[in-house]
Order: C-alpha cells, then structure tokens, then sequence
C-alpha cells in the first residue's frame, strides 16, 4: 500500500477545544469533537497525500473589530476558545487564498452563525461570528470583494444574517427546520436583505423531516442556480450537522451520505464547523464524509451504523412542500429582480428590532438607520440597550462605502450626544480603523 | 560488560562499554550476509575480551529493513473488518487481501456483527494459495480486540503465524494499522530464522548475556520478545545515530543532531536529554507504520553528494550521489574532494579533487582554495536551510487544546551536535551556516553502535476506559477487562503504572529502567440528551528512549 492521494488537496483545520465548555453537561462541550477526531484518525484521513492539516492561532481583537461591536469590549464577551474558533477559520482562509490548498474546512469550536453585529454576549451557543470575522479578514488581506456563504445549519444562522443585511456584495442563503418549530424562530422568504442589499439574503425555511432528497433537491434547483447568478469570488460553507437523523435538538432527516453530496456539489472554497450535537453518531461520520468530499475522494462507502435500520426517506408530502416552497422562491431571487422603489436614494431609514440572548439571559433593543445608497452598502449607524444597562451607538463605514456614505457615518458618530450612551463606536473600514469612546 | 553492535550499509561497528567508558571499537566491512557479517564482527571483538565478561548484548540490524526494501517479504494472507468509512480495497496489501463483513464503532460497541462463514471462506481461500501466514486486523479493534480475536479463533490452527492488529500499537490509524500487521506476518519466518541463527552463533561463541535489539525509538526490547513485532526492528539507524548523540554529548537544552553520511544527512532534535518522536509511526518502504521512531528527516546531502552549479552559477550540493568522491575515482566533484582540495583530509588523489573542482571555480575564476571554502559554505548552507524547514515543520504541527495554543510551544535549537563521517572539517562552517554553537563528540566514527549499546529498553501504552460501556483496553497488553462506573482517571493512572511496569520488565528492562512518562491524561464526561452517561478515559504512558543509568556521558 502507498498512501491515497486525493484529487484535490484540501486544509484541515481541526481545533476540539478539548479542555473548554460552555457548562459541564451542555451540548456545547469538551466531549463534542472527540469522536469525530477518533474517526478521521482511524480512517487515515491525516495520511491521505493532499489533505493537509493546519495549525490553529487565536485570533486578535483587532479581526474582530473588523465585524463586530462587542460590548463593552471583546474581552468582555469572548474566551480564548471563540478566539481560538475565529483564528482556525483565518487559517482555512489563508491557505485557500494563498493557494496552498483548494479547499479548507475548519473543523472548531464553538459556533458562531448566530452572533450579530452588536454582541452583548451569547446566543445560541454563539458570541463571536467565526464565518464573518474570516471574510472580512479575507476582504481586508487580499481584495476580494463578493462572497457567498451557504449556511446548511439546521438554526437560522440569523447572525450571519444580519451582519450581511446590508451588504450587497455578500450572498447570504440560509437552509434550516422552519423556524416556526426550532430556535431561533426567524429565515422566513421574507427576510430578504435590507433597503442596500434586496434579494442578496435567501432564506429557504424546510419542514421537519426533511431528507436527503429534499436537501439535494433545494441545492440543485435553487441554492446552485442563485450562486451561478450572484458570481461569487469565493463560497463559504457554514457547515452545521445538527440536520442529521439522529440529532438530538433538531427534527431533520438528513445523513453523512447527503452532506457528502452536498458538499460535492456546492464545492465550497472554505468549509466552517457550526452546529451539530449527535456527537457520537452522526458528527464522526458526516465530519469524515464531508473531508473526503472536499479532497474529491469517493465517499460512496461512507455512512452511519444505524442509517439502515434508523433513516426514514422523507414522505412524498414533504417532497411536494419543498418543491413548491422552491418554484416560488426561484421565480423570485434567481428569475427575478427585488424592485427597491419603496427606498429612495440617498434618505436614510429606521428599523427597530428586540433580541433575546438565549444562553446568556440578555434582552437588547436596536434601532438601526441606514442611508439607503445604490453605490454602496451604505452608511449604518446602530444604537442598542440591553438588560446589563449598556446603551451604546455603533456607527458603521462598509469596507467598499462611497464617499458620501462614508461622510455621512462621520457625521452620525461626531455629533452623537456622548452623555446619553455608555459607549460609543465607529468601524471605519475603509480607513482600517476602530474607535471606541 | 556492554557488547553494542551496529550494523550499517558499509561498516559494522562493535562496540565494548564498561560502566561508563568506551573500552573499545572495531570495525568490519558489511557483507551481503548478515549473519558472516555479525560473526566476523564478534570475532574481532572476542580477540578482546573473554565471552563471559560480556553482560549484555545489543544490536541494531538491517535484516527488516533489508527484505522490505528488496522486496523479500513472505507471501500474506490478511484478513480485514472494516465495516462503513474509507473504502478497505484502498489499502490492499499482499496477494490474499480479504474483507469481511464485519464492523465496530469509535466506542468499541458492534455495529455489525463479524461474519463466521465470510471469515472461514477468506481462510480456506488464503490457505488455498499455499499461505501459512496470516494478518488480522479491525477497524477500531484497539478499542475492543473482540472480531480480531474472534477470526483467530474461528482458524485456529489453520495458519502457522497469525499477527493481530490491535497488538502491534495502541494508536488509531486503520490503513496503518493493516500495514503494521502485514509487516509483522509478513517479516515473521525471516526475523524467526535470523534469531535461531543468531542465537546459535551466540551460544557457539559462549555469550550468555541477554540480548537485545534497537528499534526505530531509539528503545531496546529483548530479542525473544521481538518475535511477534518483527517489523520494529527494521530502520534502526537512524535512532541508533541520535541514541549514540546522546551518549556520547548529553545533548542539554534543545540539540539539533545532524549525523552527515555519504549521500544523505539525518536530522532530529533531542529536548532536555529525550529526542522527539513522530507523531504517527515509521514511514518502511513503500508502507505507512504505526511503529513508534524518533522524528528524523533526511536530505540528500552528504560528504559524496555531487558539487554543481545551477544556471545563475550558484553552488548546489546534491541530492544526488554519483558515486565515490573524484579524488577516490568517482565521476563528479564532492564536498569530500573540497576537504581533500583544501589539505583537510589526506586520502586519495588530491589533483583529482582539484581538477573536478577546477570546473565549478573556473565558472567564478576562483582559485582552488576559494572553490574548496565556497563548496563547504554551500554544504553547511544547504543543511542548515534544511534543517530550518524540519524545525518549521515541528513547530506547525497541530494542537488540540486551550492550554498549547496559548503556551505555544517552539522549537528552538540552542546547539547542534554533529556525527558521522568528515563532521569535523565541516563544523565551522555549519555553526556560521546553523548560527548556532556546534560540537562534534569523541568516537564519532562508532557512535552509533555506542547508541545502540546504552539505549534503554522502551514501551508504550494506551489505554481508553469507557464506563457508558463499561471497559478498560489496553491494547498493547492485552488488557480488555471491565469496569465500573465509579472508574475514574486515578484508577486508570493507577492500572496503567502497573501494566506498563509489567510489559517493561517482560521486555528485559531493569527496575532503574522504568522512568514513566504519562505522554496524554485526559477525562471526558459522556453526556447524552441532558444527563451524564459515563466517562471516557484515554491515557497514554510511556518509557522515554533514554540511556541505561549506568551509562554517564563523557567518555
């Protein structure tokens, strides 16, 4: 025997964070990764010729600051581990964009789709968004400027969704249980991007017990059509497990085999470990299809112990439900165009908005403006409450704003009333700056 | 009295230590038989001294090695449970490969059951080829031994020798694990015989000492009690160079060890007096091991690598190795033709070297002193380049925790030993090339049959607990045995001790031996839905390499 090589090679950026846990018995704990790193061990993965494993570094604050507020500040909201997480995606990222490998999946802990903008503390097992802090990072470094992130976890990756909000530059597709029966409860066809960034947000909620066929299906007839038009530079793949069979927080029906498929098919630049809790039954076995996926190595024997006894195809009547939900969807965001009359040019608009920190216990009130603008994402400045007492005004400059956007945000943070907010902040991205007051 | 024996492709070096002090060494020329070999190097040590003086005996062979690399391996049957994962025909070793249905998971609990008339028909189709050797190996069968077991026992007695897999390491690793156990099978009756005959040339001669053999670790394990694991006795030099480094300088700090032969030069780095292992195991031939070796590197430049020049006139040193330097008849110049240019060293023809040189300085218009120094800056140059990538690879190798990515630890080599060959007339210019002080121990010439004779013995274990299931698997013993749900790490740490002490002194080592290191120590709760389970154990133990106590540095 010589070593296998895979067709493509692929970064491995495997980080368990075995000695962090959000608490002892939580899902987000030490136990988490460990069988999956027995399989991949046990399998060969690591002596595979192509598949390269990475080392992690945490990431600095500063890579934060490029997307987050964080109040009062990331040390306050953030341990080495989230550090840690966001660092290993950077890594993935590096070694994409340097072209050492094709693709890379950052195998970390903890999570981080459902950290927005302003970060006051955790929700849904996340503080600090991994996925975001990587393309900004990338932006930043190398000069990209239009990506598209694939969120396949089973929970709204409202996080990453509101980061990108405005953004018409990134293509945010979200697949998840509908969120009338799962946290966080949001991802509806509605939510489709903000006055700057309309149809750039697709939300694609699916019935529980969705299966293999219906995951396939929605990949094939709308998530790759929607990639084809948008044109991104790069794909980033947040790749939650918790659609397995056997999970224990979801109702989904999906399997190793089908997120092998799909990650064939999306042939995602930089894969990124989100949800996923069946530890010891699912994550070994789609962690280890995923990886021979990415390295282009035939995963056809790769399936669960139990798929034969445990896993249900899905019923005909969920089938007819996704291919209606998709018809409707596909007329809209690949066939259509998001009509922005209702925004005019150069006023600026309000949106308020209540949000509730699950694992932290946290209320936090926003209302946003921003400046609707057709060259750029435009200016947006954030003014948030939360239960801890904070009362702080965010003032955000997009990386590529316009002039005129860009004067604006000055504008909104020099003549911000310093005494009515705990803190105040400006992200001025095209200058690379950060300020806090 | 300490007999070490170290066979190597050219010269066979025996060495006869007392206490600490190198009372003397002789040289041989390796022949094609490695048994005249190691008789005529006996008999030159015999003129010395009586065979009874003699209270231990070590040797590093190549007779593994050897028949992996020319491809002299016994005809194998394996037989194979894999179950889903990585297709198993990927890893097809040998003409009888046989998969059977079959399969365990990461816990060590039967997902699918082994299947008795698969097994039988594989063994009725391996004998049918007139095979008498078999492998057995699981995936996962470290972490419950009960189909590898279970196949044997359905053949029993069909097979003269049977390897299993989950003996031969602790380690997870499936493909590797296939070729581990193929080489022990498959390296079986040749290792067998070569010990019979040893062992009859011994008792010929009248040594009685206990005898023992290097492996790639840099440990010793008795000879008798190497039957079963053939294959750690191949490609042992490489441990023996760095076990002699150790010997003979003490290696302090972090020591880079560059032992610079003809074609190729070896680096390793040895951390407070204990080397550096590799991660996974020994690369043998064209087969991936689980074999545990010190982290070694090679690179192809040696005292006999080719001189030339790239386009833009640069000096390069090999990798390639033409043949014997030019001042002893070979075809193209050498760094030893520079030693012998420069007057550093008096063998062969100097106006040789000088003419095959002439060609690389005329290209500068140097004169034949300034060619001779740019030849060995380049040498130093090109090592010392090398060995900053082996240090760079050290120091990216992946960390799981917290904890090692805050402390971040690196490499960082505080002094170089250097060993082999002409190491003396290169020095100089290795410590300008490494910036790094460089020494050159006594007795360089045999300081790898130093190595061998005062390498202690090694061994490791790995043990997994698992209260949800309710066992504790030492694989490498042979310890599957149950436990409670009370198990916890003490107790593991506890049995551990206990098994490694035995499995050390079964392999010859002396109670001042036995320095364990606990390598991994670590304690998963098993939390299932919302409540805890269980708990899950992995523990790794080890005895270091590292030399006998009774050897002190400084000969």
């Amino acid at each position: 025997m010589t070593f296998l090589r895979a067709p493509r090679r692929t970064g491995l950026i495997f980080f368990p964070a075995y000695d962090w846990a959000i608490s002892p018995n939580h899902p987000e704990r030490e136990e988490r990764l460990l069988y999956t790193q027995d399989q991949v061990l046990e399998e060969g993965l690591l002596d595979v010729e192509g598949i390269v494993e990475y080392k992690v570094r945490p990431a600095a604050h500063t890579d934060i600051q490029r997307t987050h507020f964080c109040v009062p500040d990331e040390a306050a909201v953030t341990t080495e581990s989230h550090l840690i997480a966001a660092g290993g995606c950077i890594v993935a990222g590096d070694a994409v964009m340097k072209g050492e490998v094709a693709n890379a999946f950052a195998l970390v802990r903890p999570p981080g789709h459902h950290a927005m903008r302003v970060v006051h503390g955790n929700r849904g097992f996340c503080n600090i968004n991994i996925e975001a802090i990587m393309i900004e990072y990338l932006r930043e470094t190398y000069g990209i400027r239009r990506v598209a992130i694939v969120d396949t976890d089973c929970h709204h990756g409202d996080g990453t969704q509101n980061i990108y909000w405005h953004d018409p530059d990134t293509l945010f597709i979200s697949l998840h249980q509908d969120g009338r029966t799962l946290y966080p409860g949001s991802g509806f066809p509605e939510e489709a991007g903000g006055p700057n960034a309309r149809g750039a947000t697709l939300n694609i909620p699916l019935p529980p017990r969705t299966g293999e066929a219906g995951f396939l299906f929605v990949l094939d007839e709308l998530v790759l059509p929607m990639l084809a038009k948008f044109k991104p530079e790069l794909i980033v793949n947040s790749a939650g497990q918790d659609n397995h069979f056997n999970d224990p927080i979801t109702d989904m029906n999906f399997t190793a085999q089908g997120y092998a498929t799909l990650t064939a098919r999306l042939k995602p630049h930089i894969a990124v470990l989100e949800g996923g809790y069946a530890v010891e039954n699912a994550l070994p076995y789609m962690n280890v299809g995923i990886i021979m996926a990415m390295a282009g190595l035939d995963f056809a024997t790769v399936k669960e112990p139990n798929y034969d006894r445990d896993y249900q195809p899905q019923p005909a009547n969920i089938t007819r439900s996704i291919e209606k939900l998709v018809r409707g969807l596909k007329a809209t965001f690949v066939e259509g165009n998001f009509p922005r009359d209702e925004f005019k040019e150069g006023e600026t608009y309000g949106f308020s908005r209540n949000i509730f920190y699950d694992t932290d216990g946290i209320f936090e009130k926003q209302r946003e403006q921003i400046r609707c603008c057709r060259d750029c994402a435009g200016a947006l400045a954030i003014e948030s409450t939360s239960s801890l007492g904070e009362h702080i005004l965010a003032v955000h400059i997009p990386l590529y704003a316009c002039p005129v956007c860009q004067q604006t945000a000055r504008d909104w943070f020099a003549r911000a009333p310093r005494r009515e907010f705990t803190h105040l902040y400006l992200q001025d991205r095209p200058n690379k700056s950060y300020e806090r007051l | 009295m300490i007999l070490g024996l170290d066979v190597g492709g050219t010269h066979t070096d025996a060495v006869l230590i007392e206490a600490d002090r190198l009372l003397c060494a002789t040289k041989t020329v390796t022949q094609p038989d490695l048994l005249a070999t190691l008789r005529s190097a006996l008999d030159g040590t015999l003129a010395e001294v009586a065979p009874d003086a003699i209270e231990r005996l070590v040797f590093s062979t190549t007779m593994a090695t050897n028949a992996i690399v020319q491809d002299e391996l016994e005809d194998t049957g394996m037989i194979v449970a894999a179950g889903p994962g990585m297709d198993p025909g990927w890893f097809a070793v040998g003409p009888a490969y046989h998969v059977v249905p079959g399969c365990l998971d990461h816990q060590g609990f039967e997902t699918l059951p082994l299947d008795h008339q698969a097994v039988l028909a594989a063994g009725r189709a391996i004998r049918a080829q007139g095979i008498d050797v078999l492998g057995v190996v699981g995936k996962f069968s470290v972490r419950n031994p009960a189909h590898e077991q279970q196949i044997v026992e359905w053949l029993e007695g069909q097979f003269g020798h049977v390897a299993l897999g989950h003996q031969a390491s602790g380690k997870l690793d499936f493909p590797r694990r296939i070729c581990t156990t193929y080489l022990n099978a498959a390296l079986s009756g040749i290792h067998r015989r070569f010990t019979e005959a040893l062992t009859r040339i011994l008792d010929e001669k009248g040594i009685k000492a206990p005898r023992y053999v290097l492996k790639p670790d840099g440990g010793t394990t008795r000879l008798d009690a190497s039957l079963p694991f053939p294959a750690q006795t191949a490609q042992s030099g490489p441990a023996a160079s760095v076990m002699g480094a150790l010997a003979m300088d003490g290696c302090p700090g972090t020591t880079l060890v560059l032992d610079v032969g003809g074609t190729t030069t070896d680096m390793a780095v040895v951390l407070d007096g204990v080397p550096l292992l590799e991660r996974t195991g020994i690369q043998l031939g064209r087969f991936g091991t689980l074999i545990r070796s010190l982290l070694t590197k090679s690179v192809g430049i040696g005292g006999d690598s080719e001189v030339h020049l790239d386009e833009a006139g640069r000096i390069l040193i090999g990798p390639r190795r033409r043949g014997r330097p030019a001042a002893l008849g070979g075809p193209a110049p050498t760094p030893t033709d520079a030693m012998i240019l420069l007057g550093r060293l008096t063998v062969g023809d100097a106006l040789g070297a000088a003419s095959a040189l002439a060609a690389i300085g005329g290209r500068h218009g140097w004169n034949p002193a300034v060619t001779g120094e740019q030849v060995l800056e380049a040498t130093a140059q090109g090592i010392a380049a090398a060995a900053r990538e082996f240090i760079a690879e050290i120091n990216a190798r992946p960390v799981y925790t917290i904890h090692e990515v805050l402390e971040n630890q690196r490499i960082v080599p505080t002094s170089a030993v250097l060993i082999g060959g002409p190491v003396s007339h290169l020095a100089p210019y290795l410590e300008k090339a490494l910036g790094l002080p460089c020494r050159v121990p006594p007795h360089h010439g045999v300081v790898n049959a130093v190595g061998a004779a005062v390498a202690r013995v090694t061994a490791e274990i790995t043990l997994q607990a698992d209260t949800e299931r309710g066992t504790v698997v030492i694989p490498e013993a042979n310890l599957n045995q149950s436990v409670d749900a009370g198990f916890d790490l003490a107790q593991a740490i506890a049995l551990g001790r206990e098994v490694i002490t035995r499995m050390a002194t079964d392999l010859g080592a002396a109670s001042e031996d036995l320095e364990i290191s606990t390598v991994e120590a670590q304690s998963f709760n098993m939390i299932r839905g919302y409540s805890r389970r269980g708990r899950n154990i992995r523990l790794r133990m080890c005895l270091a390499p590292g030399l006998i106590p009774a050897w002190k540095r400084g000969v």
